[in-house]
């Protein structure tokens, strides 16, 4: 039970950096690649950790998995930050629909 | 069973990761290339760990807490200090 | 499905280390070094030596990839104000 669990949590987490990597690939500006970007780091690893820390043979081991978790959410906010504000004051506009 | 599909996981993302390195060795703002390299680091770290799963051991973990927090470094220092404009001119 | 993964991070390496060495631009080549630190960090955590992945991972892929940023961004400022 708890296997296919751990397993399902996998398939989610590699879900999710497809998608990632996808949007990165097809996005039309830095600001929605960033979305992209931001969704592959938080929710796919997220949930490949999660489903690695259910299956971990003690309690410490799976607590260290889930350590990396708030480091690259905290990371990964923050370099999005920064390069969005850099973006912004290079004066790089927003994609817009009507814009093409 | 759990461990084949652990790598099974992983062969997915350095495919992914693959793709990425293509599409990053031609991509068409310096912006595009240096999220590429992010998402190298994320994906890299997933690997890792899938990798310590099936079979490589717990030290792996520790490489892959490393290179999460380093990729950061690398993507703060293209945002303040590398990056000077759309298409930064060849230096 | 081991060989499989083991051969795709070789050529990955391999192809690579060619397109940081032949890149037309600094920036490229920066970018490309990042992403070779990685795949060897990888190929050394394959070839069961978490000890230097760890080393390559921190020194090659870290920092030494914002060194060389930082670096590239002074070159351009001094080029833009002579």
């Amino acid at each position: 039970m708890l296997e296919w669990l751990s397993l399902a949590l996998l398939a989610v987490g590699a879900f999710f950096f497809l998608a990632g990597t996808v949007g990165l690939l097809r996005f039309p500006d830095v600001y929605c690649r960033l979305h992209a970007l931001a969704k592959a780091d938080n929710l796919g690893l997220g949930f490949i950790l999660l489903g690695l820390a259910v299956q971990a043979d003690s309690l410490a081991a799976a607590l260290k998995l889930l350590l990396i978790w708030p480091l690259v959410l905290a990371a990964s906010a923050g370099v999005g930050f920064a390069i969005a504000r850099r973006a912004h004051a290079l004066g790089i506009a927003p994609w817009r629909k009507e814009a093409e | 069973m759990t461990s084949v599909f652990a790598l099974a996981i992983a062969l997915f993302l350095l495919v992914n990761l693959v793709v990425a390195l293509l599409a990053a060795a031609r991509g068409p703002t310096p912006a595009d290339r240096m999220l590429m390299a992010l998402l190298f680091g994320t994906t890299g770290t997933a690997v890792l760990v899938l990798l310590a799963a099936a079979g490589g051991g717990t030290p792996l973990v520790d490489v892959a807490l490393v290179l999460a927090l380093l990729a950061a470094i690398g993507g703060i220092a293209f945002a303040k200090r590398a990056w000077q404009g759309e298409e930064g001119g060849d230096a | 499905m081991t060989l499989a993964f083991d051969l795709l991070l070789a050529l990955a390496l391999l192809w690579s280390a060619w397109r940081t060495l032949a890149a037309p631009r600094l920036d490229r080549a920066i970018v490309l070094f990042i992403a070779f630190g990685l795949l060897m960090a990888l190929a050394w955590a394959r070839l069961a030596a978490p000890d230097i992945g760890l080393a390559e991972a921190a020194i090659g892929a870290g920092l030494t990839g914002a060194l060389l940023l930082d670096a590239y961004g002074v070159l351009q400022r001094r080029r833009d104000r002579p």
